[in-house]
């Protein structure tokens, strides 16, 4: 036994961060803290931990530099751990579904949609991450331990987040129409009619990209029902032909009924993808007014136009349309990294990365939201950053982008389901009751399967 | 010899006199083709035998569960792959003919052009450019905005020759007083001689304003005249509709029409810097104001090349600029390698150089052209990429294709059964191609 | 007729008079042709150039108008794209990797197609035609359906993530078309050459390697451009297999929530250097009469 203590303390490595020492038996789980007194960081190492991790991720180019900083500090705990990152963009699901298919997945992945989790796991693809539960306990809400679990079991670590209640807007357009951004939803559709008299279109929409009318239309539901309605109509529960989705799709159509109002019009609006809507919004002179989606605005703004913050763009959350605690939940999308395999070296790396450490790398370049209670308002590089982001890990109510938590069929295939649907209500908003029993009829189609 | 009775054969591909034994001659092609046929064998016969077996199983895993001709009888069902086996119609109907057409010309008529390797590499480039940049790049030429799209701006040039749009194209009524009338719009309340119109537009941004413009004024009213104000009928917050306040600016140089209760225009006048028109010597009687049409008439919007109608002949435009670089190669290498000296001896015998085309060189490039044109077919029926990256979202049920199809079905919905079971559809779809062709074979041999 | 004859030693050389386009031409008149042609290659050209433009203009500036209105301020053109590509470091890595692949699968398609299209054209076994056939339906064979086999196998034969393991999946798909094409183009080599070359007792080797390959040098050549071209531009399949030529490098620089236009433009002229070079290295292959006269 001697021995073995002996082994196991020669394994401790003292390591200099900013001064101070630590020594760890890796073996008996402690770590020994030095006394130095006053703001130390204690570095715990594990050089014990061997092995290597690969990872399929979506983070290309400077998110992916910036998630290498992330891996460098990972690193500093677990020196013998080599993670490898491999970036496939648009095409992850292509790639991972062929290596699942074929018996050999990475050990690691990020997955947007919580359905095509939900589908992994029941078909025992996944491994579960419960060694993880008490890290994420101890610093998410408990609804984030609920968005990554698939019955009673843990699968996912949500690591990062975008928050999609959010309405951006053109601060010259709201200047010239001599008018406030809007907080409630009354407010938000005077605002837009006064804008169309002004002379600039109040809105700019992506209908190409069916995504962003989903969005739209989640986030009125949540404002007008709440999450746990929301989460009903998620798991169909709630039927697409029930009365809350007319409401809902009424409420949408005093933005999208109004071609005028659209830039583009309809045609226009249909063939625009994202993020060119976007740009139609910041470009100089400005084409539209406001464009209703999430967070990740500010990087196509801050990438391609010359609008600077505060002067050129803003932002608000999605405007209220009851009063209570659900004009502030807040809905989001997410990285929902799942494993295949179950090692210490994994597991190493998916508990570091619940850590306020892990998450803090990356919000402070901007660009990150996390539900991490331990990363402070402080660290948001700017104001409209904390603005958008610091939400997420504050919201009472935290829910998950409806058409994501759907069977990909249904909710994330191009032209069909939620989000070929959609596109013809945009086509034709009149058609409320039609494009519901549509929507019914192939929802009910993908949940048989 | 009757000179125009020559006609090329096509080229026989007679065995020719075995070499030394019926085996060794056997074992010599076996051996030729030894590598061709591995290759053939592990990377296209065994994936072709998986996928066939794996359309008879379900949605997921290296194989699944039997689920018999489910997935067929969803692949002639679901009306989205229905619209992609009508697509994929004409597509081969338009495109393999046209690119061998269009290479064939090239190909010829640049053999003897001083500059044809600077004209072949202009029309090869395309081909260059990866099929992804392609699809970016005539997605952006297609736009419908005339100021972003290059084709629509083309028509905007040509349309603004013809037409000129209207000082206000965009405007609008600031009140329901103002009603839309035969493209114009027309103040609803009788004018009496002495009377005041006041049209208001909203709509109008403030730098959309003509030049010149100032603040309005509410006309007084003046007897035997009739006066009135077109001005912008907003400022910072809204501010009142209808009533002419500080801050909101006049509009100049709008025609405004004054009808008699007949309906028939008696005056027109245009508006002042401050928006301020007045119609003199009125005669008693009740008069509407309005606004003429061409003050509204709008520029030219663009087409929608990229709308649900008008996509597969935009796609077929752009694939046809990529490919026909190919047609015009292949050919070319075909007309290089042609043994003039039937040429000759036609020409010899007196037949025109048009006869020749026809009746000789056309002939003699017939294998070739036959590659061209079925690889086209083929090309055609697996057309992938540049429906991804070409046609927006909104309009991909209209463009759908089978390639595409199958690999949404298979790695975007997670159904390989079904993919499978659409690849399946796709291989037989080549079988009548072949049919086709089997004669010319059977001719050879 | 003598061996000496049937050899391809004795090479015409073509009188450009007597060019098949060339009386075409003067039959049909010059100037209008010629007219007609510039006109059509300045429009083939123009989407092309309108890429270009994009290539080199800010990423601001392209989403304010249309890439023509650079005419009206050129100032704004700047090569700052490109230089950031370049800055980017593994986009040489990435290059060599394309490079390594293109060439390797380009060179393995032209031998095993030149061989298999020669036993087509002019060997004889049983059931050579219906072989021929079921080799063209190949073509119809889409890649994506080969991915997961594919994945499989070379997870069994240790050939993962190897450039081998791509080379030889171009090689096999772009096998179908090669055979096809190098078939039909042999089967038009005039039939007495190669009977007098037999009769003088050549062996099918060497009849191969001095009689079928310069005859077919056209053919081939057309061939190697478009089997190189289309492995150069490969994406799909070196992602699947992870491997990292320069287009899943491209790939990786391309930003998930905002439009990358200002590195898919450069990085598309930057990627067609290559196939372009390659194009004009070949061209000078389509040398036309190689057989004229060389029969009599």
């Amino acid at each position: 036994m001697r021995g073995i203590m002996k082994r196991r303390a020669g394994y401790g490595v003292v390591v200099a961060v900013a001064a101070v020492l630590a020594l760890t038996a890796a073996g008996c789980g402690g770590a020994a803290k030095s006394g130095v007194a006053g703001a130390q960081k204690t570095i715990v190492v594990h050089k014990n931990v061997k092995g290597s991790v690969s990872f399929f991720g979506v983070w290309t180019g400077t998110e992916q530099t910036i998630f290498g900083k992330v891996i460098a500090g990972f690193n500093k705990q677990y020196p013998n751990v080599k993670v490898k990152y491999f970036p496939e963009g648009d095409n992850l699901n292509t790639v991972l579904a062929t290596r699942i298919t074929a018996g050999n997945p990475p050990d690691v992945a990020d997955i947007a949609q919580p359905g095509y989790v939900k589908q992994l796991a029941q078909q025992h693809h996944l491994k579960p991450i419960t060694y993880a539960k008490s890290t994420i306990s101890k610093y998410f809400a408990p609804q984030w331990l609920k968005l990554g679990s698939v019955g009673n079991k843990l699968y996912a670590l949500v690591y990062k987040a975008s928050n999609k209640s959010t309405l951006w807007y053109s601060v010259p357009d709201f200047k010239t129409a001599g008018i406030k951004a809007p907080t409630t939803w009354s407010q938000l559709i005077k605002d837009a009619n006064t804008l169309k008299a002004s002379g600039t279109p109040a809105w700019s929409l992506c209908g190409s990209s069916g995504w962003t009318l989903t969005d739209l239309f989640e986030n009125i539901y949540l404002r007008l029902y709440g999450p746990a309605k929301y989460d009903a109509l998620t798991a169909h529960k709630i039927k697409w032909t029930d009365s809350s989705v007319t409401k809902a799709l009424t409420y949408m159509k005093q933005i999208i009924g109004d071609p005028s109002n659209i830039y583009g019009g309809t045609s226009g609006a249909l063939q625009t993808a994202y993020p060119t809507c976007v740009d139609y919004v910041y470009s100089n002179p400005s084409k539209a007014a406001m464009i209703p989606e999430a967070d990740f605005v500010s990087s196509e703004i801050l990438q391609n136009t010359k609008a600077k913050p505060g002067t050129g763009f803003n932002v608000v959350p999605f405007p209220a349309i009851t009063k209570g605690p659900d004009s502030t939940a807040v809905e989001i999308a997410g990285d929902l990294l799942v494993t295949f395999r179950d090692t210490p070296a994994i597991e190493a790396f998916i508990k570091y990365l619940a850590t306020p450490q892990a998450a803090e790398i990356w919000v402070k370049k901007g660009g990150f939201g996390t539900g991490n209670k331990g990363v402070p308002a402080k660290d948001y590089p700017d104001a409209i950053t904390r603005a958008t982001e610091a939400p997420i890990g504050t919201a009472k109510a935290v829910v998950f982008d409806m058409s994501d938590e759907q069977p990909a069929a249904f909710g994330s295939t191009t032209g069909q389901g939620e989000w070929g649907l959609f596109q013809k209500l945009l086509q034709d908003p009149s058609n409320i009751k039609g494009i519901e029993q549509q929507l019914e009829a192939a929802a009910e189609a993908a949940y048989k399967k | 010899m009757s000179n125009l009775g020559i006609t090329a054969e096509p080229p026989v591909a007679a065995a020719p006199p075995p070499p030394e034994g019926g085996e060794r001659k056997y074992l010599t092609g076996g051996l030729f083709l030894l590598p061709a046929l591995v290759l053939l064998s592990v990377w296209l016969l065994y994936p072709t035998v998986y996928t066939i077996i794996r359309s008879f199983f379900g949605p997921s895993g290296y194989l699944g569960s039997w689920v018999g001709i489910d997935n067929y009888k969803t692949l002639f069902t679901t009306s989205a792959l229905v619209t992609a086996i009508k697509n994929n119609a004409i597509w081969v109907a338009v495109v393999p003919a046209f690119v061998t057409a269009i290479g064939l010309i090239f190909a010829v008529l640049t053999e003897r052009v001083r500059w044809a390797v600077a004209f072949k590499t202009v029309v090869f480039l395309p081909m260059a450019i990866s099929a992804f940049a392609t699809g970016v790049t005539w997605r952006i030429m297609y736009q419908q905005d005339p100021g972003m799209g290059a084709i629509n701006a083309l028509g905007r040039v040509v349309s603004d020759a013809v037409s000129t749009p209207g000082v206000l194209p965009s405007a609008l009524p600031s009140t329901s007083a103002l009603q839309p009338h035969g493209g114009g719009l027309i103040l609803k309340t009788p004018l009496h001689p002495g009377g005041v119109a006041l049209l208001g537009l909203t709509g109008i941004a403030p730098d959309a304003m003509p030049k010149g413009s100032v603040q309005a004024v509410r006309p007084s009213a003046k007897p035997g005249q009739i006066e009135g104000v077109v001005w912008r009928d907003f400022k910072p917050g809204g501010g009142k509709p209808g009533v002419v306040e500080q801050g909101e600016i006049g509009i100049p140089g709008v025609t405004v029409e004054l009808h008699d209760s007949t309906g028939k225009v008696v005056q027109s006048t245009t508006t002042a810097a401050d928006g301020d028109f007045d119609f003199k010597n009125v005669a008693a009687g009740s008069y509407q104001a309005g606004i003429g049409a061409q003050t509204f008439a709008k520029p030219f919007g663009g087409y929608s090349w990229l709308g649900p109608s008008l996509i597969t002949p935009a796609l077929l435009i752009a694939y046809i600029w990529i490919w026909a670089g190919f047609a015009m190669v292949v050919i070319g290498a075909g007309l290089a390698a042609m043994p003039r000296d039937v040429l000759e001896a036609a020409r010899t015998d007196g037949a025109s150089e048009w006869q020749v085309f026809r009746r000789v060189t056309v002939p003699l490039l017939a294998p070739v052209l036959s590659v061209v044109f079925i690889t086209m077919i083929i090309n055609v029926l697996k057309v992938f990429d540049i429906v991804i990256a070409l046609a927006p979202d909104s309009s991909q049920a209209n463009a759908n294709v089978l390639a595409l199809a199958m690999w949404r079905t298979a790695f975007t919905a997670f159904d390989f059964g079904t993919g499978a079971a659409i690849a399946v559809f796709i291989f037989l779809l080549v079988i009548p191609v072949l049919a086709l062709n089997i004669r010319r074979f059977r001719r050879e041999v | 007729m003598t061996a000496a004859a049937a050899t391809t030693e004795v090479v015409h050389i073509p009188d450009p008079a007597d060019a098949l386009s060339a009386r075409l031409v003067r039959a049909l008149a010059k100037t209008p042709l010629q007219i007609l042609l510039m006109a059509v290659g300045l429009l083939w050209l123009v989407p092309t150039i309108g890429l270009f433009i994009t290539s080199i203009m800010p990423a601001t500036a392209l989403t304010n108008e249309g890439w023509w209105k650079v005419f009206a301020h050129p100032s704004i053109a700047t090569f700052a794209n490109y230089s950031a590509l370049f800055h980017n470091g593994g986009l040489t890595g990435a290059l060599k990797t394309t490079a390594y692949i293109a060439v390797g699968n380009t060179v393995l398609v032209v031998v095993v197609g030149a061989l298999a299209g020669y036993a087509f054209a002019w060997l004889d076994f049983p059931g050579r035609d219906w072989i021929f056939l079921g080799v063209i339906a190949l073509l119809v064979v889409p890649l994506q359906m080969a991915l997961i086999p594919m994945f499989k196998f070379y997870d069994l034969t240790g050939l993962s993530g190897t450039v081998l393991s791509i080379i030889l999946f171009h090689a096999a798909f772009g096998l179908p078309f090669a055979i096809f094409l190098l078939r039909n183009f042999f089967v038009g080599i005039p039939k007495d050459i190669l009977e007098s070359a037999r009769i003088d007792g050549a062996k099918e080797g060497w009849i191969f390697l001095r009689l079928i390959l310069p005859l077919g040098l056209p053919a081939i050549a057309s061939l190697a451009i478009f089997q190189f071209l289309w492995t150069w531009n490969d994406l799909i399949v070196s992602l699947t297999f992870g491997v990292q030529p320069i287009t899943v490098w491209i790939f990786g620089q391309l930003r998930e929530f905002a439009s990358s236009i200002d590195i898919i433009a450069p990085a598309s002229f930057i990627s067609l250097v290559v196939p372009l070079a390659v194009f004009f290295a070949f061209q000078r292959y389509f040398v036309q009469g190689l057989l004229a006269g060389s029969v009599k």
